[in-house]
């Protein structure tokens, strides 16, 4: 998890709508701060810094404790996320397979490194450690999709096919 | 009770007592990083480990074992101080070692304990942190390269001062000591954290490089700012005091501080304090000797002696017990005058007037040690955290260690309406009076008087009018207060007083005290009234007799015989009515028009600035003397530092001239404090040598009484927004301003707006307002929050710029008009 602070987005241009709903949804649930933080994850793609400050004074927390857990589980996304989230894997078997050309393929095409997001929010991309799919190494994930036995030709084919899907 | 063996000496400790508990019980220390008596049990530096016969084949946290019975513990074996040694080189393997420039060296928990167990190698390599160190504000810095990972910081903002600034960020070995988004501290600045950080990781920055550790004389006294009577250690170096020094065992508060307490001292020392006696020639104060200056006061008062109704004397409260028993006696006995008074007369009627009338003593019925042991707290304002922070702290952990109810009836929100499980009853400001007087008749309507209590029908007429609308709340939410206050076990009222409160008066201490007697909540522990005295010796000065009790003159009334002449000769001991006594123009004109002002003070102060002689006084580090708490706890302050300049302690300066007038002499204040046991009944068998550093409580007894309290009437004043003056969490009085801390934190004067009211005035936060009421108008900075109501305005009353008692005149509520400028 990177330590910079969240990328500033203006307070106006972010929606409470929805994260005051996954509130009131768990208001008088005890522990309710894992699941309030997981649906406005899921609800914005990350957990915007507006969204913490509500949070905080719903459900009367401090807003550092709600940064430590942000910050402890590797779940948490404080930055916005790209629609398409690629996954490379760099376990054992995919390394020996090569994994490192198929990263290394990636961050030429798309010109972010690990754990960052194009400018145009289309794509994150993060190495992981194991998919569990080591019959396929070296493999790659986009959102769901499953990519086996990759090769550079296939990141270009993979990058392509996203490129054309719309972003809404 | 639990017997246990620890290294072979039996110990019989609490149940809930745990290993490292019972070890200190019977004076054997275990040594530890991250456990503090006054925290949770976080058991995380594994510095503790013990062996324990029961539970044989690994270590044991003492820290966070419970002790059972018929356990055997052992605290130092070899296969422990191999794991211990262990221990502390993992930590000295990110920890810098820089303890050549650390400010902890000579009082760092990591350097003593690598001394006695002789870590002096390491088997592990790796690099050292990389963090950044946070220098963004000038009281706290943090070096989060030193930390060890202790957590204390975050705890003890989290479990005492209930802010919350710090947590762990990350994890593994990313994780570290943060604040919210990894930025810069911002906070109370009460420096909790760095009083209980065991290494340097968070250092006072002012003390940065001033003096090591063991270089410090250390100097036990009591904090000179509210009237909660904190102990403090001043740590002092020629002939300036540096630092506070934390010391855990020190006072109720276990060396507990706020900002002002902490970070405060500076004004001792500050460049702005007056080194000379000043006398007005030519109309200019020019530096004059100690001779020249006393002989004109002496003059004048021995010439008052013959008019003494032409006299007049007001005394700060920060003075100590023996200065004000001497100024009592030098004005109303030798002078003969009984015009004499303090804090600006309406700020100490709660105790003289209110007090007397329903306790029969002037003084609170309750004491600070009531808060934690109370089962219902219901506080006037939510101010009274900002008044008496470490009181705060007393609320924050009754409320949430020991479940205590918090019931909160307030004219704005703030920092204790937060507490968990704590309810708000936000009233439209100076409805006080009217809310407990609805809340009583709720008591008798529900039936839930205690029996047989006098004057309960006169009562029953005074309120019979009483309701909660009225006091502009709810009926249920004044139903549900009464009856949750009448049937709890324990219940205790508690009320901040000051100069900026003036609706807390005799009739309001006359409200409540009615609801604690109406349903017995009082005379008995956890229960009562705690009226909190705004100075530090607020208590002594009314023990001490500093107000008018025949025919003489209040401070306002003063004030007005300044404005019309029959007040010839005014003596200031340390007050600044100029600022801190309401309608500041009427004020400086009087102050102008009396024929002979003589002020003592600190500092050359917008009052001392006005006087025909101005007498440089000391400060409490430079005297020694008592100061009575809010809590009636007489506490023993002592010298620290000699005289700045030519400065002399009031005490000094009063015997000289009681001496010079024909009245009695002293010795030393040692003598005065043995006159004050003599003749001040609560005082009686008290000896300076007896309170020790603990201190003593004087007992009350009380003859309690209804005595109905008239509620106002609401004024109504449409389109006007209602200001209510209170006290910045930063500030006590007027002299905070000469400490550094609290004017790095809160500089200037505000204006406190519900950003309701802000839109529609188009003012945002930080814009410069112009508030204008039927007295006059002042130019302060607008802040914008959702603490004040919509209708409300709250500005602090401590500053000279803008001061707002420009625009008030005394009374609870000041209507007026803001606008940007």
């Amino acid at each position: 998890m990177s330590n910079a602070p969240a990328e500033e987005i203006p307070a106006e241009e972010i929606d409470l709508t929805e994260a005051n709903e996954i509130i009131d949804k768990y208001l008088t649930l005890p522990g309710n701060l894992m699941p309030v933080l997981q649906g406005i994850q899921d609800a914005y793609g990350f957990v915007p810094k507006p969204t913490i400050d509500l949070v905080a004074e719903r459900l009367n927390v401090y807003p550092s404790q709600i940064y430590g857990v942000l910050t402890f589980y590797a779940q948490f996304h404080l930055k916005p996320r790209g629609k398409f989230i690629i996954r490379v894997c760099v376990g054992t078997a995919c390394h020996v397979q090569g994994a490192e050309r198929i990263t290394e393929t990636f961050f030429g095409r798309l010109g972010i490194g690990h754990a960052e997001t194009t400018e145009d929010l289309r794509y994150t991309f993060e190495k992981v450690a194991c998919l569990g799919a080591c019959g396929m190494a070296p493999l790659a994930m986009v959102n769901d999709d499953t990519y086996g036995k990759m090769t550079v030709q296939k990141v270009d084919e993979i990058i392509e096919t996203y490129n054309a899907r719309p972003m809404k | 009770m639990v017997n246990l063996t620890i290294d072979g000496k039996q110990v019989a400790v609490e149940k809930d007592a745990t290993i490292y508990d019972a070890a200190k019980a019977c004076g054997i220390k275990i040594p530890i990083l991250c456990h503090d008596k006054k925290l949770h049990p976080f058991g995380g530096c594994r510095m503790c480990l013990v062996e324990v016969e029961q539970m044989k084949g690994r270590l044991i946290p003492a820290c966070t074992t419970p002790v059972t019975e018929g356990m055997i513990v052992q605290t130092t074996t070899d296969e422990i101080v191999k794991a211990r040694k262990l221990v502390l080189e993992l930590l000295l393997l990110k920890h810098p070692i820089d303890c050549p420039v650390c400010d902890a060296a000579g009082d760092c928990d990591l350097q003593n304990l690598t001394y006695e167990y002789k870590v002096n190698m390491n088997r592990f390599v790796d690099e050292k942190f990389n963090h950044e160190i946070d220098y963004e504000n000038p009281l706290i810095e943090r070096d989060m390269n030193r930390c060890i990972h202790c957590g204390k910081c975050a705890r003890i903002c989290d479990e005492i001062v209930s802010y919350g600034a710090y947590t762990f960020i990350n994890r593994g070995i990313e994780a570290k000591m943060g604040t919210e988004f990894d930025g810069p501290l911002n906070c109370e600045f009460c420096g909790s954290c760095v009083s209980v950080c065991p290494v340097g990781a968070l250092n006072s920055r002012p003390f940065k490089f001033k003096a090591r550790w063991w270089a410090l004389q250390k100097t036990k006294s009591v904090c000179s700012y509210c009237g909660t009577g904190c102990q403090l250690t001043l740590g002092s170096k020629d002939g300036k005091v540096l630092t506070t020094i934390y010391d855990e065992n020190q006072g109720f508060h276990n060396g507990q501080l706020c900002t002002r307490g902490r970070f405060g001292y500076q004004f001792v020392n500050s460049d702005k304090r007056l080194t000379a006696p000043l006398v007005r020639k030519n109309g200019k104060l020019q530096e004059a000797t100690w001779e020249e200056a006393l002989a004109e006061v002496t003059s004048r008062l021995s010439a008052g002696k013959s008019d003494p109704a032409s006299v007049a004397a007001l005394a700060t409260p920060r003075l100590t017990n023996e200065e004000l028993f001497l100024f009592e006696k030098l004005f109303r006995g030798t002078v003969g005058t009984d015009n004499i008074d303090h804090s600006a007369g309406y700020a100490h009627e709660a105790l003289t007037k209110g007090a007397v009338a329903s306790f029969g003593v002037a003084a609170s019925p309750a004491e600070i040690a009531d808060v934690q042991k109370s089962n219902l707290l219901l506080v006037v304002k939510s101010d009274a955290y900002e008044t008496h922070p470490v009181i705060g702290f007393e609320i924050n952990l009754g409320v949430k260690r020991k479940g205590i109810a918090l019931r909160i009836v307030s004219d704005k929100k703030g920092k204790l309406t937060r507490l968990p499980g704590a309810k708000t009853t936000v009233h439209a400001p100076g409805n006080e009076v009217a809310l407990f007087n609805a809340l009583c008749k709720s008591v008798i309507d529900q039936g839930l008087a205690a029996e047989g209590v006098a004057g309960l029908d006169a009562l029953k007429a005074a309120v019979a009018d009483a309701s909660a609308e009225k006091a502009g709340v709810t009926a249920e939410e004044v139903a549900a207060i009464a009856k949750e206050f009448a049937s709890a076990e324990k219940a205790l009222i508690i009320l901040p007083i000051g100069q900026g409160y003036p609706g807390h008066n005799a009739a309001l201490a006359n409200a409540a005290a009615n609801l604690a007697i109406l349903t017995g909540q009082y005379g008995k522990e956890g229960a009562g009234l705690l009226i909190m005295g705004e100075k530090n010796n607020s208590q002594g000065a009314v023990d001490m007799g500093i107000y008018p009790k025949g025919t003489g003159l209040n401070a306002a009334a003063i004030i007005d015989g300044c404005a019309n002449g029959n007040v010839k000769t005014l003596f200031v001991a340390g007050e600044n009515p100029v600022v801190s006594y309401p309608n500041r123009k009427k004020v400086e004109k009087a102050l102008e028009n009396v024929e002979f002002m003589v002020v003592s003070d600190l500092f050359l102060t917008e009052t001392a600035a006005m006087a025909d002689v101005v007498l440089p006084a000391c400060s409490f580090a430079e005297k020694s003397g008592t100061f009575t708490s809010l809590g009636r706890r007489v506490q023993n302050v002592r010298k620290a530092i000699p005289a700045i300049g030519l400065a002399k302690s009031d005490f000094e300066i009063l015997n000289a001239l009681s001496q010079a007038l024909g009245g009695a002499r002293y010795n030393n204040q040692g003598e005065v404090f043995t006159e004050i046991a003599a003749s001040v009944p609560a005082y009686k068998g008290l000896t300076q040598a007896g309170l020790k550093d603990e201190g003593a409580v004087y007992p009350v007894t009380l003859s309690a009484k209804l005595v109905p309290a008239a509620a106002k009437a609401a004024v109504q004043a449409p389109g006007k927004l209602a200001l209510v003056t209170g006290s910045a969490l930063y500030h006590c009085g007027t002299m905070s301003r000469f400490g550094e801390g609290p004017m790095y934190v809160c500089p200037d004067a505000y204006a406190e707006l519900n950003v309701a009211d802000a839109a529609a005035l188009k003012i945002a936060e930080g814009d410069q307002v112009t508030v204008t009421s039927g007295t006059g108008a002042v130019k302060v900075a607008a802040k914008v929050g959702k603490r004040v109501p919509q209708g409300v305005v709250f500005s602090p009353y401590h500053f000279g710029e803008g001061s707002v008692n420009t625009i008030t005149d005394g009374s609870e509520v000041t209507y007026v008009t803001v606008a940007k400028q």
